[in-house]
């Protein structure tokens, strides 16, 4: 029993998703028992939903020629007293990560900020992820708040989507089978990403939730365990397995997010081991059943020649 | 290219969509996140790496805006007629639902504080010591402002008849 007093600005920090799990938890306590308190958090959800809704549009119109020419100056300007990334950047720098480490820590008092250092090459990974999943909630935003254009290509042949968007990545990725937790797949559209093009798979359930799955390059290949981030309403869960970054985003509570990531990672997981022995043979059983039935004789996915590369890598 | 340049487009991609709810006018919107961003190249030394890149734009932006509206209040609207006629030429937003039209009215009828504070946090996921910082007011008026502001919007919905406030799904 924790004696832990929820407050009126818990209410409101675990609405907006800024609550660690411990606190997080005695507001969910709490929420069980008081039925007008859970009303207040569901309407205040409901008004970001809204909010999103009415503006969300604005993310889609382009800037005038103006601000993108001040933005372009604006990270010039930046960059120039910026004295993290650019350097980090480069593969023959994170070698001399020790040495930079130094050189930083001199020149910036950058390492003075924080008692424990982590390494550049860390923080690298870790920013760029974080904005992978922010892209991957960004483009959420866009493509689930537009009915007409919500996805560039349907699932009805789930192959030819997975064919399509493997080629746009310059990769092999699908769109794993969610049906057994209720979510089926609509469709996809592939999509420009700080690390190469992206892939965006469109699930919905019947009651028309939807969620998106994001599929993209991590910076570098380590595996990374969950992670989660809330902007506004819209919930991720990110983490690397294998050569591939994912993000699964929804507008929904976290702890309900967290059972389709769970979801995703287990089929992601088999399907992965399942799915490369048999890359070379013809027709796969179960699982794959709609891309064999759909009659579609194993056509090679248009041939491009890095994409071997990749592949090789991957397995 | 580099993280930082990415990181810049988000934010600014979240400038504008804060400005343009904040203003409603888009040619007003866009005359703000500019001016803004004028302001921050200018700026840019004064900004520090490592520090808050997003806390410090919304800085920028809400101190310009501050500015912008003593300036309107002080010397009568004179504005070119292009202006006012591409104003005039927003296209009236008629296919929203219900709920949208009552939610824009409700989000209008706050108090500009509040309504900052309302936008920047359940629409552009600021942190609350980030509005803090942007607004350069204690965090414990941004909570206050925000549980106001939330309740207002609420209970303005609640009398507006259609109680029908969507659930989040």
């Amino acid at each position: 029993m924790s004696e832990y007093r929820v407050t009126d600005d818990d209410l409101h920090a675990y609405v907006d998703g800024h609550l660690d799990a411990g606190r997080r938890l005695a507001v969910e306590r709490w929420l069980a028992e008081d039925a007008e308190a859970a009303a207040r958090a569901e309407d205040y959800r409901a008004q970001a939903a809204l909010l999103h809704e009415m503006f969300d549009s604005v993310l889609n119109e382009p800037a005038p020629a103006e601000v993108e020419d001040l933005a372009q100056r604006l990270k010039g300007r930046l960059a120039g007293n910026d004295n993290a990334p650019p350097w980090y950047s480069r593969p023959w720098m994170r070698s001399a990560a020790a040495v930079m480490l130094l050189v930083t820590g001199v020149a910036g008092g950058y390492l003075g900020r924080g008692a424990v250092a982590p390494s550049p090459a860390l923080v690298e990974k870790g920013r760029s992820l974080q904005i992978f999943a922010e892209e991957a909630t960004q483009a959420h935003r866009f493509y689930t708040s537009d009915d007409r254009f919500q996805v560039e290509m349907g699932a009805d042949d789930p192959g030819a989507l997975d064919s399509f968007l493997s080629q746009r990545v310059g990769r092999d990725i699908y769109g794993p089978d969610l049906g057994r937790i209720g979510f089926r797949l609509i469709g996809g559209r592939s999509l420009p990403t700080d690390t190469g093009a992206g892939a965006q798979y469109m699930y919905a359930n019947d009651q028309g939730k939807r969620i998106t799955l994001f599929v993209g390059n991590p910076v570098s290949g380590a595996e990374t365990a969950f992670r989660f981030a809330q902007n506004g309403d819209v919930a991720a869960y990110y983490w690397v397995e294998g050569a591939t970054a994912y993000a699964l985003i929804g507008r929904m509570p976290k702890d309900e997010l967290q059972g389709i990531s769970k979801a995703v990672y287990d089929e992601v997981k088999s399907g992965r081991s399942k799915r490369q022995p048999q890359q070379e043979q013809q027709q796969p059983p179960a699982d794959t059943q709609q891309r064999s039935g759909d009659g579609q004789p194993q056509e090679q996915p248009n041939p491009v020649q890095p994409v071997s590369d990749t592949r090789n890598k991957d397995s | 290219m580099n993280r930082f340049g990415s990181e810049l487009e988000v934010h600014i991609a979240s400038l504008r969509r804060y400005a343009r709810a904040l203003l409603r006018n888009p040619v007003d919107a866009e005359d703000l996140v500019q001016e803004a961003l004028v302001r921050a190249v200018s700026r840019a030394d004064s900004f520090q790496a490592g520090t808050n890149l997003r806390a410090w734009l919304f800085t920028i932006l809400h101190n310009v805006h501050v500015n912008q509206v003593r300036s309107r209040a002080a010397r009568p609207d004179e504005v070119p007629v292009e202006a006012v006629e591409s104003r005039l030429t927003t296209p009236p937003r008629q296919e929203e639902r219900v709920e949208v039209r009552e939610m824009m009215r409700a989000v209008e009828s706050l108090p500009d504080e509040q309504r900052q504070v309302l936008l920047l946090v359940a629409l552009e996921g600021l942190k609350y010591d980030e509005v803090a910082e942007a607004l350069g007011i204690p965090i414990g008026t941004v909570m206050s402002r925000l549980s106001r502001g939330r309740e207002a919007v609420r209970a303005k919905l609640a009398t507006d008849g259609s109680v029908a406030l969507r659930r989040v799904k």
